[in-house]
């Protein structure tokens, strides 16, 4: 493994951050492909940087016991906002920035703008698929699972269900994802898919695990890993396009007490949770699923003001069992 | 007259109101729409607002006899109230930067529900001003931005005062700025940034708030009977004239220089000194001469950093009528 800092700067007191990405190595003098892990654009998603960990630990051992394995590339970036990481906070501190919306275009030339774009040209100019985890943000718990942008699908879908995710959503484009890292990679045709697993400030080693084993799978499927021994096991995800996704929200402003954790099959009419006055006695709303499905988005933070989310179901398709 | 345009209830506190303050004289033909606060801490533009109502409500009492209202002006003075009330830029709550969120959405959570309301009152004005300051840790030598203005969007901002005019950067993160919404929706429009975030600088308001006025009294919606609508001269710079002095160094940088004043090529504009022991570690020169719009306010400084904005004069000299 070789570890190299793609970006670099001194802090006020004189000390050196790093973006660190680590690299192993291709047997072949034209690899196979070349894949990328990114993790912790946000410095309160920690759920990739343990992935991250979780690979670099194998691919170490396999690179000392089965070094012919290597047919293609890998780089691993475990931690590309190190000082958010150390402040657990999503945007880069000392700028209140972020750092996911300062991709693509002329950014200024801001700090974060500055280690946007050469992280950006840094993957370009040495991978072919790159996978950028996500966790949730504070407020949501989320089932591991692929983002695509709408019309990326086509392109993407074949790769991401070897990533043994619970779900791949289909997600209607916006402007908002344009300035991200995932968009800017997939427009400069380096295929990128956004993993969301989780929610911020926590590990689940239970979706860890299972992520683990999708990206090993994916190692495999392109080429990258041959002749590890028995393949991973991975199960196929729920493929859910944007009309199929419903999405529960808080009518009130109140404390949300959730009844129900994430589960493939919640039953039209089941209760998820309550919105509940702060002040008084009342219930204010009880949200129950509108029809039965893959409940994959709950909500973690108590406090809710109108429209806030609570959760997101898959419908299960008509006609399937 | 002063209106509530939204509230959003909140889980225990008070709810969260956005006004909207408005003059009508008769016959209406025109509209202008003056916003501020979309960052929390931008208190130039606040206070400004309030300047405005205060005079506003004169005219319409007829305390000041020589000002007669013709159209309509609308002013909303803090559009991210959470995070004012909070005392910093953005609401801790979502940590959402409020101009990525429009054109928002009615059905959406808090900063989307406000960027909706404060997009849906104002679109159809035949003009707007964006009353900002600089980002945070610079300031702002009083200047305005405006993205390829035609002929009537130059007028206008002849009309305000400030003798430079910048293009924004043009990001992909651009398209979720009120701004934009607005130019997309072809209303002739400026934003207007002067001074620095957190601070209240009633003398640079004033200066400030006179142009205003005039730019009132430009677009007809208002009328004095005695006084001629003055035009200043502008200088419409592009991103290309913008030239940047950066820190070569981590540490504190002690200015040399003022905003808004004409510096040289080779000047010192300050020094970067270690901070522990004062040792003088960068001494950044200006790379060309220019007008100094934005200069690092924040002593504390990262290595990297832009430190000044010069904007540097053009090939050909301008012609400001
Ligand atoms: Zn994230």
């Amino acid at each position: 493994m070789e570890s190299r800092a793609i970006v670099s700067y001194q802090t006020p007191s004189g000390q050196r951050v790093e973006v660190v990405k680590q690299t192993f190595s291709s047997v072949r003098k034209r690899p196979a492909k070349r894949v990328a892990f990114v993790s912790g654009l946000h410095g309160n998603e920690l759920e990739g940087i343990y992935l991250c960990h979780l690979l670099i630990r194998y691919l170490q051992n396999l690179q000392r016991t089965q070094p012919k394995a290597f047919q293609g590339e890998v780089h691993i970036y475990p931690a590309v906002n190190p000082q958010a990481i150390s402040a657990g906070s999503r945007l880069w501190p000392f700028f209140s920035q972020d750092i996911n919306r300062q991709f693509g275009g002329d950014n200024g030339n801001s700090l974060p703008a500055q280690s946007a774009s050469e992280l950006l040209d840094d993957l370009k100019s040495s991978v072919d698929i790159a996978v950028d985890f996500h966790a949730s943000n504070l407020h949501l718990k989320e089932a591991p699972q692929i983002r695509i942008l709408d019309g990326l699908h086509k392109n993407l879908l074949p790769l991401a269900i070897q990533c043994n995710v619970d779900l791949i959503w289909v997600h209607p484009a916006s402007p908002m994802f344009e300035s991200t890292l995932g968009y800017n990679l997939n427009q400069a045709r380096v295929k990128t898919l956004v993993i969301e697993t989780g929610v911020g400030l926590r590990l689940h080693r239970k979706f860890a695990d299972q992520l683990f084993q999708g990206m090993l799978n994916l190692l495999h499927h392109t080429g990258v890993l041959v002749d590890t021994g028995s393949l991973p096991k991975i199960d196929p995800p729920v493929i859910a396009h944007p009309s199929q996704v419903a999405l529960l929200q808080s009518r009130y402003a109140g404390l949300f007490v959730g009844h129900s954790d994430l589960k493939k099959n919640v039953a039209k009419g089941e209760v998820i949770g309550e919105v509940l006055s702060a002040t008084d006695g009342e219930v204010l709303q009880e949200v129950t699923a509108p029809e039965s499905g893959f409940l994959f988005t709950v909500r973690e933070h108590p406090l809710v003001y109108p429209g806030a989310p609570l959760a997101r179901i898959a419908l299960r398709d008509e006609g399937c069992p | 007259m002063k209106e509530t345009i939204l509230s959003i209830p909140s889980p225990l506190g008070p709810p969260t109101d956005l006004l909207k303050f408005s003059w009508e004289g008769t016959p209406i033909k025109e509209t202008v729409s003056i916003v501020g606060g979309i960052q929390g801490n931008h208190l130039n533009g606040i206070y400004l607002c309030s300047r405005l109502i205060r005079f506003l409500d004169a005219v319409e009492a007829e305390i000041e006899p020589d000002y007669i209202l013709k159209g309509r002006i609308q002013v909303i003075p803090a559009v991210n109230l959470p995070a004012f009330q909070e005392g910093n830029r953005l609401w801790s709550f979502d940590d959402l930067d409020m101009d990525l969120a429009f054109p928002g959405n009615d059905q959406g959570e808090v900063a989307e529900q406000i960027a909706a309301a404060v997009y849906q009152h104002t679109k159809d004005s035949q003009f707007g001003i964006i009353l900002n300051n600089a980002d945070n840790h610079y300031e702002d030598a009083p200047h305005l931005v405006c993205m390829n203005p035609d002929n009537l969007t130059k007028d206008f901002a002849r009309s305000l005062g400030p003798p430079n005019a910048r293009e924004p950067e043009n990001s992909p993160a651009l398209r979720l700025c009120l701004y934009n919404q607005w130019t997309e929706n072809r209303l002739p429009s400026v934003i207007l940034s002067a001074g620095k975030p957190n601070h209240l600088d009633r003398a640079l308001c004033e200066t400030l708030f006179a142009g205003l006025v005039n730019s009132l009294l430009w677009t007809g919606v208002l009328v004095n009977k005695r006084k001629k609508t003055k035009k200043y001269p502008v200088r419409f710079n592009n991103r290309n004239n913008e030239k940047f002095v950066f820190a070569g160094a981590g540490g504190f940088f002690l200015l040399l220089v003022q905003p808004g004043s004409e510096i040289k090529k080779g000047q010192k504009i300050g020094e970067i000194v270690d901070m522990y022991s004062g040792t003088v570690i960068d001494s950044p020169l200006a790379q060309s001469d220019g007008y100094l719009v934005t200069l690092r306010d924040y002593p504390v400084v990262y290595q990297k950093e832009v430190l000044a904005v010069l904007l540097k004069k053009q090939k050909f000299s301008f012609w400001p009528f």
